[in-house]
C-alpha cells in the first residue's frame, strides 16, 4: 500500500498503516497514514518543494518538525472552509484534506516573483522603504503588486461554517508542554491533589520522547509516557489538553490555549449535528504555571542554507522514528554539538547513507563519537559545510576547514553529493511564554543560549526550556518545578521517584554563528537567518552600516522574527550576528520582544460562540412578540430592539409615521416605552440625596407629584433626563433614558457608596419589572375609562404631572400623567408579565378610537414638534441646561452636582451653542440631520461653522419639515437666516425659530 | 383577582409547550410560577433582620454568596441586598408582610416577579456549559451547593446558584435578556 510513498520506511513509526488517507497538495493527490502530519505525509511522498519564500521567492521545503517550521505555511481547505497560515508540521492528516502552498503566484513551481531572487543584491534590508517611496503618487500602483505578491495565504471569501467555543478554566498548576519535564511536573502536582491542566500542542503527549530512541527505567521511553498519561487521566482534577497550544501568557497568570479538536471521520461528523467545535479557546486562570515547552534546534548559517533538503537534525530524527519517513538517501550531517550524532545513527539505522558528519569542533564528539565510528560513519572534525548546491533540492555540500575565523574567506576542499543536509547549531529554549509573562532572560555562555531568568508572575520553567537538555536532567527539573509549585500552593509533595535513564556524557558545543564562505560576507551567496522573512547575514550587517543599533530597530528594518515565526528559528543566530557587527557581547544586544500569539490562532476561536444571532444580546420588551406579529421593523437602541414604526399595507416609513403622528394628535396612539430605565429610591434621606443629584427643587414636590428632572455631570453638562415621581415622603420613582439606565444607576450608587455613605437611601432597579405603555391623544382618557379604572381620571381629580396607583382592566398599575408628545397622555406602568395582557385589552377597547400603535420614529417627531430634547441626540456631553434653555430647572436654593461648573467663564459665554428650531426657507426641504450651519454661501474653505442640526423630521401635524439645532448664540438670532451645508448638496437656506413648534402654550397636555 | 389574569414570562416561543429542553448531558428548564422579591436592609440592625426572618420563615443568609432555604430561597446579593424566590402566588402577600414587619426600619422591598426569569440548568455537563460562558470557577470545591453569585454569563448579568451536586444551577436573569440567554445556552449545549 506504499503507493507513491517513496520515502516511507517499511516498518516502525507511530502511524497506523491500516488507515491510509488520501489527501491533496496543490491539486495533486497523495496518500499518507493516520498519525501523519501533513509535513510527514508530503515528505513520505517525496515532495520537497513546498512554497516560495516571502520576499525573494526562493524555493523552500520543510525545515523543522513542529511550531518552529518557517516555510511549510499552508492553506488548508477550500472556499469558506479555507484556513490560511497553518504549519504543515502541525496539521494532522485527515481524509480528503486539501492543502496548497500559500506562497507562489501563479504556482509554487513557476513563480513570477522568483525573478526577484536574481535582483537579490538590491533587495536588501529596507528595500521597500527605500524604493517605493518615490514618486509618492505611484504608491497605489506599487501597493497593488506588493500586496498581491506578499502574505501567507488568502482569507476565506465566505462565512466560516466551523463552530468554535470558549472555555473558562481554573487550576492550581498549568503545565505548558507535555514532554518529559512537563509530564513529571504535572504528575507531581496532580498526585498531591492539586488541580492541574496539562496542555501540549502535539497530537500525543511525550514531546521529544515521541521521536527519540530513549529508554526510561530500562524500557522504551514511550511506555513510561503512556503510564504517566494513564495515571493523570484517572485523576479527577487533572485535565489533559492535547493539540492545545498555550499561545498567550497575560497578566494575572491568565493564559490562553488554542486547542484544535480531534478530527472526526465523515460518518462521525454526520452523526452529530450541529458540527462539533473545530477549535476551542481556553481562558485559564492558574495559580502557578510551569513552562515546559522544550527547546528549538537552531539552524547553522552557511551559503544557500535555505535550499529544500536542508533540515534540522532533530526534525530528521523525528520523521524517521515517529513517522517512518526517511527524508533523504545520502546525507551530510553538519553540527557544532553532540546531539546531531544521534540523527546520524537514526539515519544509518533507517538505511540512509551518511556520507559524513561535518563537525566544526576540532575534537569532534564525546562518547557518542565512538558509536558513530563503529557504524562506519565518517566524521570530518574541525570542518564546516560552507555552502550547498542545488536549487529546488540540495545536490551537494561544499566542505571547508574551520579556522575559527567566521569572517575570513575559506577554500572549499571537498564536495560531497547528497540530497539531505541535517544541521544542528545547538538549542534555544522556547522562552516565548516566559518572556510574554514579563520574565527576564539570561545569557548562558556554555550552552550558548538565553535561559529563563527572573520572573514577574508566579511561574517557573522546566526541562529543555530551562536549559536542561539531557533526559535525566529534564525529568529531575520537572520534579523540582512540580515540587516548587506545590510548596507555593502550600501542598505537601507526594511520593514520587524519578525513573532511571542512561546518560551519555557529551563534549561541549562550540559557538558557530556564521560559517565562512569563499567570498566575503557581503558578496557570498545568501546566508539565511530568518527563513520565513528572508532575513540574511548581509541584511543585518547592512542595517548596522546604515546606523541601526537597537535590536528592535534592526528587527523592523530587516523583518527578522516577524510573522508566524516570531523568532523561533532565527532569533538567536540573528542576535549573535548583530552583536558581532556592533562589536558587543550577545547579552548586551538582547532579544526582541516575544509577543502572543506563539503560533497562529484562528479568528473563529477568538470569537467563540459570539457570532451570528449570538454576537450581541438582543433585549426584548414584554411586548416584543406583539410588535413582531404586527410587522414592525425594529430599531436597535443599545441592546434593545424597539419597534420603529408599524407600517400598514404598502406604507413606507414616511407614510406610516405621518399616519401615526396624526392619530396621536387627533385621537389616540399607544407606544411601548418599556425600555426606559426605572429606579426605586427609598429611605429617610431620599429627598436629601436626590436634591444633590437633580437640578430642581425636589423637596417642594408633594407625594403624588411628578417632575421633569435632569442630572448633570460634574462638568455641568447634561448627563440624563427623565421623570421623577414622589410616591411617598421617603419614596421616589425615577425614570431614565433607555441608553442611560445602567449608567445612571451606577452614577447614583457611586455617590451613595463612596461619597455620601451616611445617607440612608436604597436604590433598586425596576427596569425589568415594569413595562411602560404610553397612551397618548385627546381620546386617551376616554379609552382608559372605557377599560375600567378604579380612580377618577378627569383633569381636576388627576391633573397633569401627577402619579396615581390604580386598577385598570382588573390589573394593578401606576398611572403617570406625563406627556412626551404634548398631548393628553397616560404612561401606564405595569408588571412586565401582565403587560402583553393589558396591551391587548387596550388595543381591543381602543378600536372605536382607531387606537394606533406607534414606534420610535413617531415618538421622535412628536417630541420634536414640542421642542423636547433627547439626551444623546440633541446633546452630546458638551451641552449645559442653559444651552437648552432650561434655566427654569436650575434651583437657586440648593447645591447640586455640576452647579459650580455652570459658573465657569466658558459656560457663561454668550456665544455658546444654544438649542433653537430651524425651518427651511422654502417650507419644503427636509434639512439633513448632522448638517453644519454656516453664515453664508460661497466662502472659501475652511468655512467657519456656527452650529449643527441635531434632529430633523417631516411634520404631518404642521404640514412642513422642522428641525432642532445647536447654534452659536442661537437664542439671540431668531428670524435670522443660516445655511445648512452637507456634502454633495446645495446649502439649504434655513430660518432660526423657537424650538417649540406645536402648541407653544402647552394647553393640550393639560386638559 | 390578578391570579386569574394571563401572565407571560416571555419564553413561550423558546420553550413552546415543553417545560425544558435537553442537550447531551444537560437540561435547560423553566420552573413555572416563581415569584421574586428584592430586599434591601442593613444587616447590622438585628431586630429588623429578625423581623424579616420571621416573615420569611427562614434566616436571611448573612454570609457572602450564600443562600438559604429550599422551596423558598433567599439569596445573598450584596452586604445589604437579598433576592427572595418563592411561589409566584405568594409573592404579593409576602411583599406586603415584609413591608409591614419592617415599617419603621430603613428598608426597601420590591416585588420584582414580573421582571425576573429563573432557569434551571441541570445534568453532568452543566458545569461545562457554565464554563463556556462564565469566568466563575464552577469546581465543586469553589462553588458548592448553597453558594450563589452574581456573574457575567455570556453577555448578560445573572444570579447563579448551585442547588445540588448533580450539578444543578439556578440561573436568574432579567426577562429582557432571557430569550438571548436561552438561545445561548441551547447553542452551548449543542442544540
Amino acid at each position: 500500500m506504499a503507493g507513491g510513498q517513496v520515502n516511507r520506511l517499511p516498518e516502525g513509526g507511530r502511524i497506523d498503516r491500516s488507515r491510509p488517507l488520501r489527501f491533496s497538495f496543490n491539486d495533486k493527490s497523495y496518500t499518507g497514514y493516520a498519525g501523519d502530519t501533513l509535513a510527514s505525509a508530503l515528505l513520505a511522498n517525496g515532495v520537497s518543494l513546498l512554497g516560495r519564500s516571502f520576499k525573494l521567492r526562493r524555493p523552500r521545503g520543510i525545515v523543522g518538525g513542529g511550531a518552529e517550521e518557517p516555510n511549510a505555511v499552508m492553506q488548508v481547505g477550500e472556499g469558506a472552509d479555507a484556513l490560511p497560515n497553518l504549519l504543515a508540521t502541525q496539521v494532522e492528516l485527515e481524509p480528503g484534506l486539501a492543502a496548497r502552498g500559500t506562497r507562489g503566484w501563479p504556482s509554487t513551481r513557476f513563480d513570477i516573483g522568483a525573478a526577484l531572487d536574481s535582483f537579490g543584491r538590491i533587495l536588501g534590508a529596507g528595500f521597500y522603504y527605500k524604493t517605493f517611496k518615490y514618486p509618492r503618487a505611484w504608491w497605489k500602483l506599487y501597493e497593488h503588486f506588493i500586496r498581491r505578491a506578499a502574505g501567507f495565504g488568502r482569507a476565506p471569501d465566505s462565512p466560516d461554517p466551523d463552530r468554535y467555543e470558549h472555555r473558562n478554566a481554573h487550576c492550581d498548576v498549568l503545565v505548558a508542554g507535555g514532554g518529559p519535564a512537563g509530564l513529571v511536573a504535572a504528575l507531581t502536582a496532580a498526585r498531591a491533589g492539586a488541580r492541574v491542566i496539562l496542555a501540549d500542542d502535539d497530537i500525543e503527549f511525550g514531546g521529544s520522547l515521541l521521536a527519540g530512541g530513549d529508554a526510561i527505567a530500562g524500557a522504551p521511553a514511550m511506555d513510561w509516557v503512556v503510564g504517566v498519561v494513564a495515571e493523570l487521566r484517572e485523576l479527577p482534577d487533572c485535565q489533559l489538553l492535547s493539540r492545545g497550544t498555550v499561545f498567550g501568557y497575560h497578566d494575572h497568570n491568565f493564559l490562553t490555549i488554542a486547542q484544535r479538536c480531534v478530527p472526526e471521520t465523515d460518518a462521525q461528523a454526520q452523526d452529530r449535528a450541529p458540527r462539533p467545535a473545530a477549535e476551542r479557546l481556553w481562558r485559564v486562570r492558574a495559580k502557578r504555571v510551569v513552562l515546559a515547552q522544550g527547546a528549538f534546534e537552531r539552524p547553522l548559517v552557511f551559503c544557500n542554507n535555505d535550499r529544500p533538503g536542508v533540515m534540522l537534525a532533530t526534525a530528521v530524527s523525528g520523521y524517521i522514528r515517529r513517522h517512518a519517513v526517511l527524508p533523504g538517501r545520502r546525507v551530510v550531517v553538519f553540527t557544532n554539538n553532540d546531539s546531531a550524532y544521534r540523527t546520524a545513527i537514526d539515519l544509518a539505522g533507517a538505511g540512509a547513507e551518511v556520507a559524513a558528519i561535518v563537525d566544526s569542533r576540532p575534537g569532534g564528539a564525546g562518547v557518542i563519537g565512538q558509536r558513530v565510528k563503529e557504524l562506519g560513519i565518517p566524521v570530518l572534525a574541525g570542518h564546516v559545510v560552507s555552502h550547498v548546491s542545488g536549487r529546488r533540492r540540495v545536490r551537494g555540500a561544499g566542505i571547508a576547514r574551520w579556522t575559527g575565523e567566521p569572517w575570513s574567506a575559506v577554500e572549499i576542499t571537498l564536495r560531497i553529493n547528497c540530497d539531505l543536509v541535517a544541521v544542528s547549531g545547538g538549542f534555544s529554549p522556547a522562552v516565548h511564554l516566559h518572556s510574554q509573562a514579563g520574565g527576564k532572560l539570561e545569557w548562558n555562555d556554555s550552552q550558548l543560549c538565553f535561559l529563563p531568568g527572573e520572573t514577574r508572575q508566579p511561574h517557573d520553567s522546566a526541562g529543555a526550556g530551562n536549559g536542561r537538555l539531557s533526559l535525566g536532567d529534564c525529568l529531575a527539573d520537572g520534579l523540582r518545578a512540580g515540587k516548587a509549585a506545590l510548596a507555593a500552593l502550600g501542598l505537601k509533595p507526594p511520593e514520587i521517584e524519578i525513573p532511571a535513564t542512561k546518560e551519555i556524557p557529551e563534549a561541549p558545543m562550540e559557538a558557530l554563528w556564521r560559517v565562512p564562505a569563499e567570498k566575503d560576507a557581503d558578496r557570498c551567496p545568501k546566508q539565511f537567518i530568518d527563513f520565513q522573512n528572508d532575513a540574511t547575514v548581509a541584511d543585518i550587517r547592512l542595517a548596522v552600516r546604515e546606523g541601526y543599533r537597537n535590536v528592535e530597530h534592526v528587527k523592523r528594518y530587516t523583518a527578522l522574527g516577524f510573522g508566524t515565526d516570531q523568532g523561533k528559528l532565527g532569533n538567536i543566530n540573528g542576535m549573535a550576528i548583530l552583536a558581532d557587527a556592533l562589536g558587543k557581547p550577545i547579552p548586551e544586544v538582547g532579544t526582541t520582544t516575544f509577543r502572543p500569539a506563539y503560533t497562529p490562532v484562528r479568528f473563529g476561536a477568538v470569537a467563540g460562540e459570539s457570532v451570528g444571532a449570538l454576537y450581541e444580546p438582543v433585549r426584548k420588551t414584554a411586548l416584543h412578540e406583539w410588535h413582531e406579529a404586527a410587522g414592525a421593523p425594529m430599531e436597535v437602541v443599545g441592546q434593545w430592539h424597539r419597534p420603529w414604526y408599524f407600517p400598514r399595507d404598502g406604507e413606507d416609513l414616511h407614510a406610516a409615521v405621518a399616519r401615526e403622528c396624526l392619530a396621536v394628535r387627533n385621537s389616540a396612539g399607544i407606544m411601548d416605552a418599556s425600555t426606559l430605565g426605572k429606579i426605586d429610591v427609598r429611605g429617610p434621606d431620599a429627598v436629601n440625596f436626590l436634591e444633590r443629584i437633580y437640578t430642581h427643587n425636589v423637596d417642594r414636590m408633594k407625594p403624588g407629584r411628578c417632575a421633569y428632572g435632569i442630572l448633570l455631570g460634574e462638568d455641568g453638562m447634561v448627563m440624563d433626563d427623565g421623570v421623577m415621581a414622589r410616591l411617598a415622603e421617603d419614596r421616589f420613582y425615577l425614570t431614565t433614558t433607555t441608553g442611560g439606565a445602567a449608567h445612571v444607576l451606577e452614577w447614583l450608587e457611586k455617590w451613595l457608596q463612596t461619597e455620601w455613605p451616611e445617607l440612608e437611601v436604597y436604590l433598586t432597579s425596576l427596569t425589568e419589572q415594569f413595562s411602560t405603555l404610553a397612551v397618548a391623544g385627546p381620546n386617551s382618557r376616554e379609552l382608559l375609562e372605557k377599560l375600567g379604572c378604579d380612580i377618577p381620571l378627569d383633569g381636576e381629580s388627576f391633573p397633569f404631572m401627577r402619579v396615581r396607583t390604580a386598577t385598570l382592566a382588573g390589573m394593578p398599575v401606576s398611572l403617570f400623567r406625563v406627556s412626551f408628545s404634548g398631548e393628553l397622555a397616560f404612561e401606564i406602568n405595569i408588571a412586565s408579565d401582565l403587560a402583553p395582557n393589558l396591551w391587548r385589552k387596550l388595543m381591543d377597547a381602543g378600536r372605536e378610537f382607531e387606537i394606533t400603535p406607534y414606534g420610535t420614529e413617531t415618538m421622535h417627531v412628536l417630541r420634536a414638534e414640542k421642542g423636547f430634547v433627547i439626551v444623546g441626540q440633541d446633546t452630546d456631553g458638551s451641552v449645559t441646561p442653559v444651552d437648552l434653555g432650561m434655566n427654569w430647572l436650575l434651583s437657586k436654593d440648593k447645591d447640586f452636582l455640576g452647579k459650580r461648573s455652570l459658573a465657569r467663564p466658558d459656560c457663561l459665554r454668550e456665544d455658546r451653542k444654544q438649542l433653537v428650531g430651524l425651518l427651511s426657507r422654502d417650507g419644503r426641504t427636509v434639512i439633513p440631520e448632522g448638517a453644519q450651519l454656516i453664515e453664508r454661501t460661497g466662502q472659501a474653505a475652511p468655512v467657519p461653522m456656527c452650529g449643527h442640526v441635531t434632529s430633523s423630521y417631516r411634520s404631518a401635524s404642521l404640514g412642513h419639515p422642522i428641525a432642532l439645532a445647536l447654534v452659536a448664540g442661537g437664542r439671540g438670532r431668531k428670524g435670522k437666516t443660516l445655511f445648512a451645508a452637507s456634502p454633495g448638496r446645495e446649502p439649504i437656506a434655513v430660518e432660526i425659530v423657537s424650538p417649540v413648534f406645536y402648541d407653544p402654550e402647552g394647553e393640550r397636555q393639560h386638559v | 383577582m390578578s391570579d386569574r389574569i394571563a401572565r407571560s414570562h416571555g419564553l413561550e416561543a423558546f420553550f413552546g409547550a415543553a417545560e425544558s429542553v435537553s442537550g447531551a448531558g444537560v437540561e435547560i428548564a423553566l420552573p413555572k410560577n416563581r415569584g421574586f422579591l428584592n430586599l434591601r436592609l442593613d444587616p447590622r440592625r438585628e431586630r429588623a433582620v429578625r423581623a424579616a426572618d420571621e416573615v420569611l420563615g427562614q434566616g436571611l443568609p448573612l454570609a457572602a454568596n450564600s443562600f438559604t432555604g429550599g422551596e423558598r430561597r433567599v439569596y445573598w446579593l450584596s452586604p445589604d441586598e437579598w433576592l427572595v424566590e418563592t411561589r409566584a402566588e405568594e409573592a404579593g402577600a409576602l411583599c406586603g408582610e415584609l413591608e409591614a414587619a419592617l415599617a419603621g426600619y430603613h428598608a426597601a422591598i420590591n416585588d420584582i416577579s414580573g421582571g425576573q426569569v429563573a432557569l434551571r440548568l441541570t445534568g453532568p455537563e452543566a458545569r461545562t456549559i457554565l464554563s463556556k460562558g462564565c469566568t466563575l470557577d464552577p469546581h465543586p470545591r469553589e462553588f458548592a451547593p448553597g453558594q450563589c453569585a452574581r456573574a457575567g454569563f455570556a453577555r448578560a448579568t445573572v444570579l447563579l446558584a448551585c442547588i445540588d451536586e448533580t450539578p444543578t444551577y439556578a440561573v436568574v436573569v432579567g426577562r429582557s435578556f432571557a430569550d438571548y440567554l436561552c438561545h445561548w445556552l441551547a447553542n452551548a449545549a449543542g442544540l
